[in-house]
């Protein structure tokens, strides 16, 4: 059995990757299941090199780079470059994206939730950015506050880790005995947490944004009543009990109420398409700042 | 919308009758017609004036796919290797969907349902590879005005099981087709009536989440007197037949010969919900219970003439008609909420109890009304969860 590599020894990778570039290593930013990403420097424009992980899950690895390489939207990030790099200890996949420098939301939210207002223009962005990858019969899977990254501007999100994505025209990469299907469990829909694969499309995604707008505009999960452990919440989720009716009026009373179509228990019960979606989140009013 | 006729066995003297302008569209049936015929019932259609939104759906009719199946091995889409091919692939769907879009051009219709095939069972990835197929069919159809529908069969006793029918309808709106043509495949014999409770709410819940909550139109294919449920549950449109009188969609239709549906002649009565042979009208008469429905169905009163002048000579084709002529009537009423479903079930049941009291009792032993129970308490549990 092989062990699998170890940070350091991705690091390491990377450093090389930088040499061999002319790239300038800056710092390691963060590791994900599958990769871990590190800040990189060329002439002065920073860029995010991300080395995969050849021992762990090479299919993942060629999915992500393949869905990055076909997304082309303002609010995804963008692929500079994909290649690989071959050393003693075999070889190995990097990407090098755009480095994204204001932050994840996640940062965003722990000094506190946001505006309704806010929250909704943060809502038409993402939408946008989900209804492009849903253009390309691709599921994110894995939509939550630290994947998405504000640009320097500090306003312009961009969703990032397309890590578990599932393109609906290529077989399925997670068995179907599994119990549980590939996502972050707080912000996954039931289907993805029972891995009910015939009802995953980009619906789950619409689930996921939802349950991550809430956060940012209530600072918990629709499913959440008061004692509930993020244990239990996902258990309410995956025995699909639907939003609490309390999140319900808060969502009504903010002037979102498409939030709760968004995070309804079964695919067929959330707005069906992208564009419905989209008009949905537009016609709302959220209440202002003096209104709440 | 308005009803529409599911073309059967010599059918198409039925298509212009005067007596049955409500119905607003039609099902063609390549079963039991050629491309010619269905062209020259497609031009007479057309040539009406009145009909000019007569609506023209073309069903692949793939249900149960062998060679020997009527007139479908004529036609120029049916492949030719149908008993021996893997029907599993997309590749063996693809390549008939190719074949039925120069088809239905040719014959200017205005929808086709995506070809799809009866199942031994019912698992989710039966209903994502019929989405799929669909999705081809709304693809091939992106630069034509005809519209695709996403044909889904399931069998009633699947959606018997609790939450079933959210899940199927979760897979089948996935579809990108503009509507969805809904076949119910179930094991009731001719004659009989649906009478499961859970069954029957399970389908209305599947029709309600595929029409209200993801915004599909369905049209519910093969119905008889069931449809007044449909209709409650929200369906857009039902469709029936001559022969629906008497026929469900079980998997032994299709062993039956192709040459109709029987020669008793029936005749529909709205106030019980029920069909009556010719000594049933009698004693059903005879209780002052006729509905107005039946008494304004210039069928019906064609029916009764016949029976007073000529009693003991045939009106199987009048029943027909007489049955149609109600089933599109209804389905208007019901649309426009002029009727109301739980009120037209609860006064059917009434009337029963009121012919058990006074001892009349139908021809047949089991038109006993006992189904309206189980319809009653499947709307009303419908309702109020």
């Amino acid at each position: 059995m092989t062990a699998a590599l170890t940070p350091s020894t991705l690091e390491l990778i990377a450093r090389a990757i930088c040499a061999a570039r002319g790239l300038a290593f800056v710092r390691y930013v963060g590791a994900g299941a599958f990769k871990e990403t590190f800040e990189v420097e060329q002439d002065g424009v920073p860029y995010a090199l991300k080395v995969y992980n050849s021992r762990n899950n090479p299919e993942r690895a060629t999915r992500e780079i393949d869905a990055m390489t076909r997304c082309a939207h303002a609010h995804i990030g963008r692929l500079v470059a994909i290649a690989v790099h071959d050393d003693a200890s075999g070889r190995h996949a990097f990407s090098l994206e755009e480095y994204l420098g204001g932050g994840t939301l996640s940062e965003r939210l722990s000094t506190g939730v946001l505006p309704p207002a806010a929250v909704h223009t943060l809502g038409v962005a993402l939408i946008d950015a989900v209804a492009h990858i849903a253009s390309l019969d691709l599921v994110h899977r894995d939509l939550k506050p630290d994947n998405i990254i504000f640009r320097a501007d500090g306003v312009t999100p961009v969703v990032v880790d397309f890590g578990l994505v599932r393109d609906l025209n290529a077989s399925s990469l997670t068995q179907t005995h599994v119990m549980q299907g590939p996502g972050t469990p707080l912000f996954a829909p039931a289907e993805q947490l029972l891995n009910d694969k015939a009802m995953i499309d980009w619906r789950a995604d619409q689930f996921s944004l939802g349950v991550m707008l809430c956060y940012c505009a209530f600072g918990s999960h629709p499913y959440q009543t008061d004692l509930d452990s993020p244990a239990e919440i996902i258990t309410r989720v995956a025995e699909r009990a639907g939003p609490t009716s309390n999140f319900i009026d808060v969502a009504q009373a903010a002037g979102l109420p498409a939030l709760v179509r968004m995070v309804a228990p079964w695919p067929v019960q959330r707005y069906r398409t992208p564009s419905a979606l989209a008009r949905a989140w537009a016609e709302q009013c959220p209440t202002s700042a003096e209104d709440s | 919308m308005p009803a529409y006729h599911q073309m059967g066995h010599d059918s198409e003297n039925l298509l212009l009758d005067s007596g049955l302008t409500a119905f607003g569209g039609m099902i063609i049936s390549p079963v039991n017609y050629s491309e010619p015929d269905v062209a020259a019932q497609i031009a007479a259609i057309r040539a009406v004036d009145e009909k000019a939104d007569f609506d023209i759906v073309f069903d692949p009719q793939l249900y149960f796919p062998r060679t020997e199946r009527g007139c479908l091995r004529e036609w120029s889409y049916f492949p030719s290797d149908v008993d021996t091919a893997d029907r599993s692939a997309d590749s063996w769907w693809q390549s008939m969907i190719t074949a039925i879009v120069p088809t239905i051009g040719r014959l200017h219709v205005d929808a086709v349902c995506s070809p799809a095939e009866v199942p031994r069972a019912y698992p989710d990835a039966y209903f994502a590879h019929a989405v799929d197929v669909g999705n081809m069919l709304a693809d091939a159809l992106r630069d034509t005005n005809i519209r695709p529908l996403q044909t889904a069969i399931i069998g009633l006793a699947e959606l018997s099981t609790p939450r079933r029918a959210l899940a199927v309808a979760s897979i089948i709106s996935a579809t990108r087709c503009e509507g969805v043509y809904l076949v119910f495949v179930g094991s009731t014999e001719p004659r009989r009536e649906l009478a499961h409770v859970e069954e029957l709410k399970g389908a209305m819940r599947l029709i309600h989440a595929l029409e209200r909550e993801a915004n599909l139109p369905v049209l519910v294919g093969f119905t008889s007197t069931d449809a007044v449920l449909w209709k409650a549950a929200g369906a857009s449109s039902v469709a029936t037949g001559k022969f629906f009188n008497l026929r469900r969609f079980t998997l032994s239709r299709f062993e039956e010969p192709g040459g109709g549906g029987g020669q008793l002649p029936y005749w529909v009565e709205e106030s019980l919900l029920a069909f009556l042979r010719e000594s049933d009208i009698t004693r059903v008469r005879g209780q002052n219970i006729l509905s107005v429905a039946s008494n304004s169905n210039p069928f019906g009163q064609r029916i009764l003439e016949r029976l007073a002048e000529q009693p003991g000579k045939a009106w199987v084709a009048l029943g027909w008609r007489q049955f149609m002529h109600w089933f599109a009537d209804v389905e208007d009423l019901i649309e426009s909420r002029t009727a109301d479903v739980r009120t037209m079930l609860r006064e059917a049941e009434i009337n029963w109890r009121d012919l058990e009291d006074a001892d009349v009792l139908m021809e047949e032993q089991r038109n006993d009304g006992t189904w309206l129970r189980a319809w009653r308490r499947a709307l009303a549990e419908y309702l109020t969860h």
